[in-house]
Formats: structure tokens, sequence, C-alpha cells
């Protein structure tokens, strides 16, 4: 068959499958639409066990109402419940979200943000159209229009972007001066050992849990993902930590090696944008 | 806190549906990739199409069936009940999640106790928790009982409730929980995969079976003919014709219709040297767009003559039989040469002749 008769069956596919998506959006349908957001609090706080896995993250019981209903609900962070709970302390807000009419069903987000319109998938099958077409053009037309089709969209996307991406790196850098230092603990050092298994080799991840006391009195309890050095030996160390007084979930260990990263991650993004919109010139260019 | 409890057998899920349906994804599996793979190799875009999309069909159709009983099991939150462990065993693991086989005790409060066995992954930090006659929190769809799962992490309520309880065990033996998602399922998922795949080959064999013989017959080489008597093939660099047996290129008038066959579609001037034995032609052409000097036009050659020189290098010049003898014909020296050379039990011997035919030289086999 020829490549374009492939072109059609593949738009009308994932065409139609945006078009769903879209129409499903439209009406109100979509999962994250008949999602019910609620506020959930923990009550509760465990310290972890030393050499126990980290991947159900700091065991907590939160207390959540469901907004419809009024009913109280009390859960805890057991298996597959959304995001993993890697800092809390008591009375921290959490983000507690479950379909219509099954709060059971329910998942942990860190944040408190509202959930969209749930078109994610409809915009994935819109741009495998679009990469469809873009493919079939480059290889009827020569290699500069993937550059132009792909780069063009990319680079006027990072360009739009840009501004508040850079604005908001600066806000991090301002948070990281205006942190408070307390002293924090490491309380344990929880162990994950899993196989490869394409050659079999042992693969172990170790995840420092730390313990500080904020100056207002919160016992924040959380998984220290960076920054210590010798992990596995770090249970009991004793370290300065520094936290974001408005959430203590912000915290780091080393304040200029942080700032050093968030400016070098900005470097990355200007150049990155700048080089998709140098790709997309050269496509032009080169037509 | 005591509970009484007493045996009664929990209902299961239909097991010949779970067995039918696990055979046929197997089979359209097979199907589907066998489809794929025959459709490669006989170059048949339309099987590997419709291999690709009757697997993406059946995935989609059962994914819709399911949909109503997905959203009926999940309307309904799991059942929560005390258990008590009966015994355990690790099963082995190099993780540090190791494999661990339960037999627990379930005393649901609605409900008689019963005896399930199940395995689930358990933290080696957390396995001194599990001990035999502890008792713990589980958790199972309401209408499959045997589906139990230790709850890891209860909450404060079923935590004291499991603190202070204490269980009797109900009469064995355990039954096994999902014992049809285990081998056997496995087994008539494979004997569906298998039986998939032959049919579709066993449908298409044909084509597949023709494929191969065409493959291995296939020379690499721009064109190809092939007669009842004669065989020729033509690349850009050279040409040649291969009689059948009984037959030669002293044969009159042979020679040069198979050169001129040979050259259809060819610059005659283009050859460089032309190479004729009892049923083999040989020309070899210089590259296109070169300007040798030594190039033969394939016209000018005296092929009425050829019979007549290889009889003579045959019969005048001293060698035996058995003989075999090859022409050459070239403009390496300038002029159109012919070189006839007889070989025999005598040795070799040598005829020259020019672009006319007429004889210039003659060496004698042992000359």
């Amino acid at each position: 068959m020829d490549r374009h008769v492939y072109l059609v069956l593949w738009c009308g596919v994932f065409g139609a499958w945006a078009l769903v998506g879209y129409g499903r959006s439209l009406a109100g349908m979509t999962r994250a639409q008949r999602t019910v957001r609620a506020t959930g609090r923990i009550e509760r706080v465990d310290e972890p066990r030393h050499g126990s896995s980290p991947s159900d993250g700091i065991a907590v019981v939160v207390s959540f109402q469901d907004p419809s209903s009024g009913q109280e609900f009390t859960v805890t962070n057991e298996g597959d419940r959304g995001e993993r709970i890697s800092v809390a302390w008591t009375g921290r807000e959490i983000g507690v979200h479950y379909p219509r009419g099954r709060p059971h069903a329910f998942r942990f987000t860190n944040h408190l943000s509202e959930g969209g319109r749930g078109l994610g998938w409809a915009n994935f099958a819109l741009f495998l159209v679009y990469a469809g077409l873009v493919a079939v053009a480059a290889i009827d037309w020569g290699w500069p229009w993937a550059l132009l089709g792909f780069g063009g969209p990319w680079a006027l996307s990072g360009l739009y972007h840009l501004p508040g991406n850079i604005r908001d790196r600066n806000r991090r850098i301002d948070q990281l001066a205006a942190m408070v230092a307390v002293s924090g603990r490491v309380v344990a050092v929880l162990k994950s050992v899993t196989v490869d298994s394409n050659d079999g080799h042992t693969l172990t991840n170790l995840m420092p849990v730390v313990t500080f006391t904020t100056l207002d009195g919160r016992e924040v309890t959380a998984y220290c993902e960076s920054g210590i050095p010798d992990p596995a030996r770090s249970r009991g160390l004793n370290l300065t930590i520094h936290y974001a007084p408005d959430d203590p979930a912000l915290f780091v260990l080393d304040v200029e090696a942080e700032r050093r990263s968030w400016k070098r991650d900005m470097v990355v993004n200007v150049v990155g944008v700048l080089v998709v919109a140098a790709a997309a010139v050269v496509g032009v260019v080169a037509l | 806190m005591t509970i009484t409890t007493s045996a009664a057998p929990p209902p299961t899920h239909n097991r010949p549906v779970a067995l039918a349906r696990g055979f046929l994804t197997g089979g359209v599996t097979g199907a589907s990739l066998a489809a794929v793979v025959v459709g490669i190799v006989t170059e048949n875009e339309p099987l590997i199409v419709g291999g690709a999309c009757l697997l993406a069909v059946y995935v989609l159709i059962r994914h819709l069936a399911g949909l109503p009983r997905r959203a009926r099991e999940a309307a309904v939150p799991p059942h929560l009940a005390l258990a008590m462990i009966e015994s355990l065993e690790a099963v082995g693991g190099e993780t540090s999640d190791i494999p661990v086989k339960f037999d627990l005790t379930v005393a649901p409060d609605d409900a008689p106790a019963y005896r399930v066995e199940f395995t689930q992954d358990i933290n080696l930090a957390d396995l001194p928790d599990y001990r035999p006659r502890g008792i713990l929190v589980v958790q199972y769809p309401p209408d499959r009982p045997l589906k139990v799962r230790i709850v890891k992490r209860p909450t404060p309520d079923w935590e004291e409730r499991a603190a202070s309880a204490r269980l009797d065990s109900a009469p064995g033996p355990a039954r096994a929980s999902d014992p049809w998602e285990g081998c056997g399922a496995t087994l008539v998922g494979f004997l569906g995969l298998l039986l998939g795949a032959a049919l579709v080959v066993l449908l298409f064999r044909a084509n597949l079976f023709d494929q191969d013989d065409s493959d291995t017959a296939r020379p690499s080489v721009s064109s190809s003919s092939t007669s009842s008597s004669s065989t020729t093939t033509v690349s850009s660099a050279s040409g040649t014709v291969a009689l059948g047996p009984g037959q030669s290129f002293l044969d009159e008038g042979r020679l040069g219709r198979s050169v001129a066959a040979l050259a259809t579609g060819v610059d005659k001037q283009r050859a460089l040297t032309v190479v004729v034995q009892e049923r083999l032609l040989t020309v070899v052409f210089a590259p296109t767009g070169t300007q040798a000097a030594s190039r033969l036009d394939l016209d000018s050659l005296p092929y009425d003559r050829v019979p007549a020189l290889v009889k003579e290098a045959t019969t005048t010049l001293g060698v035996g039989s058995p003989r075999t003898w090859q022409l050459t014909a070239d403009r390496l020296t300038g002029a159109v040469a012919l070189r006839i050379s007889v070989t025999g039990s005598e040795g070799t011997a040598y005829l020259e002749a020019d672009g006319q035919g007429k004889v210039v030289r003659r060496v004698p086999a042992g000359g």
C-alpha cells in the first residue's frame, strides 16, 4: 500500500480519538472533570522502620471529608495511592481525589491544585496526527520539513513559556534566601533492592529519612533524596536543615548548591529553546 | 474479643469461562503475530496491517467488554476482615520484597471463617511482624473472598481490633487463591497461541513456500531470462549465456544469435572482452561513461568464422583427445585479435586470427 494510505489511516484513527477526547471534555465527562477533589489532613505520622522499603512513602493516617455528602473518612497510604508522600507532619494538608461516588478509590497528591479538563490523551492523539503529517512531508519533500515541522512549534512553545519559567526559577532562588535553618537528624535509612531482569545485577536504592522540628513546633519527617554524601552510614547523623517557613515540604541541606542548580537549570532552559529555534530556522533556510 | 469461626466454602469465579478467555487471548495473539511475520516474509502488506489490527481490535473489545465488570467492582469498596496466620513460608526472591506464601484463617464479621492460601510480597525488614498465630487485617473484593491481600497499614480502628482480637483456626485444607490464574491458564493460553499461529501459517503455506523457492532461484543481477535451451544473464558489468545440454556455440549461427540476444538494450561498442567456450559465452563490458581505447564493437566480430577456426585449432595443431577449447576476443594490442586455445592430452596449442577471422599465427602443442 502507498504510504499516503497509511497516513490517512493513521490520521483517521488518532484524529477520531482526539475528537472523542475533546467531545468528552466539552460534555464534562472526562475522568479529570468527574474527579472529586478534597483536602485531607495528616492525623498521624509513623516513624519509618530502618531498612524497610521507601516505595509506599511515609506511613500516615489521613482524614478527609467528602464535599457532597459531608461524610468523614480516615484512611492510610498503603499500596498504589497516587503520589508518594515523602514529607509529612501532623496537620499537613494534602490533596485527595477520587472518582465521584467512590471515596474508597482515593489517591493522594502533594499539591492542592485543580484537576484541569482532562485533555491529556486528546492532545497526545492530536500530536500523533501532526507527527504523521510532518513525517510524510519530510519523506516526500525533504528533511528540512522535519526540522521545521518539529522544531517550529516546539520553539514557539518554548519561547511562550520562557518568561514564566525564568520567573519561576527566580522565585525559587528568592525562596532559598528566605529559608530558616534548624537542626535535624537522620532517623532511618530505607532500602530497596531490585534485580535487573536483563543482566541479573542487583540494584540497591538507599533513602535516608530525616526529622526536624520547625520554629513553630511542627515535627517534620521527610525522605532526603539528595545531599547526604554516604547514605548507607548516615543513620544517626545530625544535620542542618534549611526549610521554607510557609511550607516545610520545601527543604534543602545545602542552600548554595541548590542556588547553583537552579541557575544552571535556567541556563539549560534558555539554551534548549535557542537550539530548537535554530533547528527550525535551519529548516526554513534549507527549504 | 473472640470471634467464633466455622468452615464454609466461599464462592469462586467461573473457571471454564476464564480458561476459554485465556485460550482465545492466546489464539488471537498467536494469529496476529504469525500474520505479521508471514506478511513480512511474503511481502504481503495487507496481511501485516490485518495482523496488527486484529490484535488492536481484540484488545479494544476485551477492554470494552470488561468495562461494566470493572465499574461494578470498582464501585464497591473491598471488604475488610481480621485474619490469623496459620503458617507462612518465604518462597525465594533476591530483592528486598520477597514473596511469602501465607496460610490464613479469614474471619469476616458477617460470614463464616475460612482458610485461604496465597502469596504476597513482604519487605524483609517487616518480615518479623508476621508470625504464626499473629492477627492481621486483610481485604478482598466482596464477590471474590479468596482474592485476599494483607493490609500492611490498617487504619487506627482496625489496628486496635487486630491488637485485641483472638481467633480460632478454621478447619483446612486452605483453598488456593485463584488457582486457575496460575499454571492452567498459562498452559491453555500457550496452547491457544500455538494453534492461532499454526492456523495462519497453514492458511498462507502456499505463498510462504513459493516465496522460498523463488528466493533461492533468484540471482543477484539486474536481469535474467531462462528458456528451455539457454540461460542469459546480463548486468552492467558483464553478460553470460549458458547453453543447455547437447548444444554448442559451434552450431551454425548460434554464436552470432546469442551475442545479439545478450547485447539487446546494451551499448554494443562498450564490450572489452568476449570469451567463448563450448557451452558458455561471456562478454565483459567497460564501465558506463569511460572511454577505453581497447573497446570492441560486438557487431564487427567474425562469428561465422569461429566454428572453422576452432575446428582448425583442434585438428591441425597436434592436440589429442579429450580436448577443451576457449576463444578470447579483445583489442588489448590495438587491433581486434581472436585467440583460440585448445588443451588436450599433449598440452595446449594456440591459434590467433585477426578481426576478419584470418589466421595470423599458430602455436602447436608442445611448441
